[in-house]
């Protein structure tokens, strides 16, 4: 490498950065400061320094629930999209035909093409008491009566699993198409079967890459929006809708704001958390 | 231990035989070197060995054993990979303990077969080192360390000296030779460099468009190669085109009557001669082959020169004399008009 700073490359930065900064870092400032205020049905803030609303978010059993439902969602939702995703990652990234490899992959993020209310409104048509998943099971006659999918955290997770399984299936693969294949070739001449070889030499090879589509499919879990909204329905209370409900509805941006700073704090610790702990399993 | 046996095996893909009927068999404790250029089938056969690549036809025996529709990890093959393939999320002891991990020995015994194969190929100090600190020859030898950990039926090696510059390479010819000798295990080796399976193979398959052209010593192919495209590729050779017309008589295109060792149909045929048993003279001698040549150029080389000489039909000839022999004129200079000369029992003839 060479010594000295690099400004020219530096300066290849300064479009993203400026924008970066204008438009997420000092937005992400003033919810900082709107979190330590308190609200004025007049002024919207008082323009005061509080940590109340953080002492009655914390406190208050209602937003404990919320943000224990959320993470436990979220985690959920994460675990099943690593196990479907890895599979089909690895199916895709040891494929022969190149073309075929194309048209998968254009595939799995085709869904990502469709806006996430439009995807949760089908997810509505299919889900509900009158839809295509009970008119399906009726007729084959698994079940009875409709039962309920819509509005219950069941119905939530397999939304949010679809949403984020483009995610981490894109994620998975890139790094696995890194794994030269001579080494699970190895692994195989030294006795372990097709499948011993995945676990002992892919798995522990693609830890860096599960961990990273892990702590991707968990942040945007947690912070989901018109899934919880449209298939969880009004009973279903996760963080963003929350968080919205706050700032949008009744108008309380200061405490909005807290709910959405210990939001991004948890998620983070939580990300961090688990990342370290996958890559310290394996490395 | 045991030997390998391959026979009739092919391999095709579509309309292509990348394999075509070949038929070899490996003796026991034996290195035999698959040598060919990109695209003869060497590799393909390799892999058909390890299990990699089901043949389409054909059998394949370790011993008295038909492996040919058993999968690689119950085949008991030892494999060095080109790029030796070191499991980089592990050092080097957990490299060579990796196919140990599915038996069921203790973990004593486990441990105490690591470290005989690390001290066999003098890495036990670098038993705790990740695969990616060390040169590249150490590379090698933990690959092979792992490879033979196993205690495989059969050893194969693709390419295992082409990631090594040319000074390591020499090297670790004579390190792995010496271990396989010492292992007394039956090898099988690919490459497509001539040098490198003359200096440590036992016998040699040549191979070109998926067949096995020749199987013999690295001695027999470079005196008596049975195709033209085996003299070519081992070793430099002259071809006269022309046909035999008589017991060890040839008749150049031109007319010129000449002569060869050995024994060849009538027919169509190209005499063959070494670079090195031909001499450049003045004048041609009393009994033996003879051309009229205009010298072309003149390569000095230390250890022998090199002469580009052109035929009176055009053809260009090579001609090596080591130095300190006289048969090295220094007065040689391109344009010159001499005679160029060798031996009858230095010639032979391929179709």
């Amino acid at each position: 490498m060479r010594e000295g700073r690099n400004w020219g490359g530096a300066s290849l930065v300064l479009p993203a950065f400026v924008l970066v900064a204008a438009f997420l870092l000092a937005p992400l400032a003033l919810i900082l400061r709107y979190s330590f205020d308190l609200h004025d049905p007049i002024k919207l803030m008082k323009g005061v320094f509080s940590t109340q609303n953080y002492v009655q978010a914390v406190a208050d059993p209602f937003y404990q629930d919320v943000l224990l439902t959320t993470a436990n969602i979220a985690a959920l939702s994460t675990v099943i999209v690593m196990l479907l995703a890895f599979p089909v990652a690895y199916y895709i990234s040891r494929l022969e035909s190149q073309r075929l490899r194309g048209w998968l992959i254009i595939l799995t993020v085709l869904p990502l093409l469709l806006g996430n209310a439009v995807r949760s409104a089908a997810w509505m048509i299919v889900m509900g008491t009158k839809g295509v998943a009970n008119a399906l099971l009726l007729s084959v006659g698994l079940i009875e009566e409709p039962i309920k999918i819509l509005y219950t955290p069941t119905a939530v997770v397999i939304g949010l699993v679809s949403v984020l399984l483009p995610f981490a299936i894109i994620t998975l693969q890139s790094v696995m198409d890194s794994i030269p294949s001579s080494l699970e070739e190895a692994g195989q001449s030294l006795g372990h079967s097709p499948l011993r070889t995945v676990y002992g030499v892919v798995l522990p090879l693609a830890m860096p890459g599960v961990a990273a589509a892990a702590a991707i499919c968990f942040a945007l879990a947690m912070n989901a929006y018109a899934t919880p909204v449209l298939i969880g329905g009004p009973t279903m209370q996760m963080m963003g809708p929350v968080v919205y409900g706050q700032i949008a509805k009744a108008n309380n941006w200061p405490f909005g704001s807290t709910l959405a700073c210990i939001l991004m704090f948890v998620t983070l610790v939580l990300t961090i958390v688990s990342t370290r702990f996958l890559s310290r399993k394996y490395f | 231990m045991s030997g390998v046996t391959l026979s009739n095996i092919r391999k095709t893909y579509g309309e292509l035989a990348a394999v075509d009927d070949v038929s070899i068999e490996i003796r026991d404790g034996e290195l035999l070197a698959l040598l060919g250029p990109s695209g003869c089938g060497k590799t393909t056969t390799l892999r058909m060995i390890a299990g990699f690549v089901a043949p389409t036809a054909g059998t394949i025996r370790f011993g008295e054993r038909d492996v040919t529709s058993i999968p690689v990890h119950k085949r008991n093959v030892g494999m060095v990979f080109q790029g030796y393939a070191l499991f980089p999320h592990l050092t080097v002891a957990k490299n060579v303990e990796f196919g140990l991990r599915v038996r069921s020995w203790d973990k004593e015994r486990k441990a105490r077969r690591v470290a005989e194969m690390l001290r066999w190929v003098q890495l036990d100090a670098l038993a705790e080192r990740s695969p990616r600190a060390l040169s590249g020859g150490q590379q090698q030898r933990v690959a092979l360390a792992r490879a033979m950990a196993i205690e495989p039926d059969v050893l194969l090696l693709d390419e295992p000296f082409s990631a090594l510059d040319a000074k390591l390479r020499t090297q670790m010819r004579k390190e792995i030779r010496d271990l396989q000798q010492d292992a007394g295990i039956t090898s099988v080796f690919v490459t497509h460099d001539q040098a490198e399976a003359m200096a440590i193979a036992d016998r040699i398959g040549v191979m070109s468009h998926g067949k096995l052209e020749q199987l013999g010593s690295a001695e027999d192919l470079y005196k008596r190669p049975v195709s033209r495209f085996v003299a070519g590729f081992i070793g430099k050779c002259n071809f006269v085109e022309g046909r035999v017309v008589g017991a060890q008589r040839f008749e150049s295109a031109e007319g010129l009557a000449l002569q060869f060792g050995g024994e060849h149909a009538a027919g169509a045929a190209a005499l063959c001669f070494r670079p090195e048993h031909a001499v450049l003279e003045a004048g041609a001698p009393a009994s033996g082959n003879s051309l009229p040549v205009t010298v072309k150029s003149v390569t000095y080389l230390g250890p022998s020169t090199d002469f580009e000489v052109l035929s009176d039909s055009g053809q260009t000839l090579l001609v090596s004399a080591a130095s300190g022999t006289g048969h090295a004129p220094s007065s040689v200079a391109p344009g010159q008009k001499l005679r160029l000369n060798w031996r009858p029992e230095d010639s032979f003839v391929v179709a």
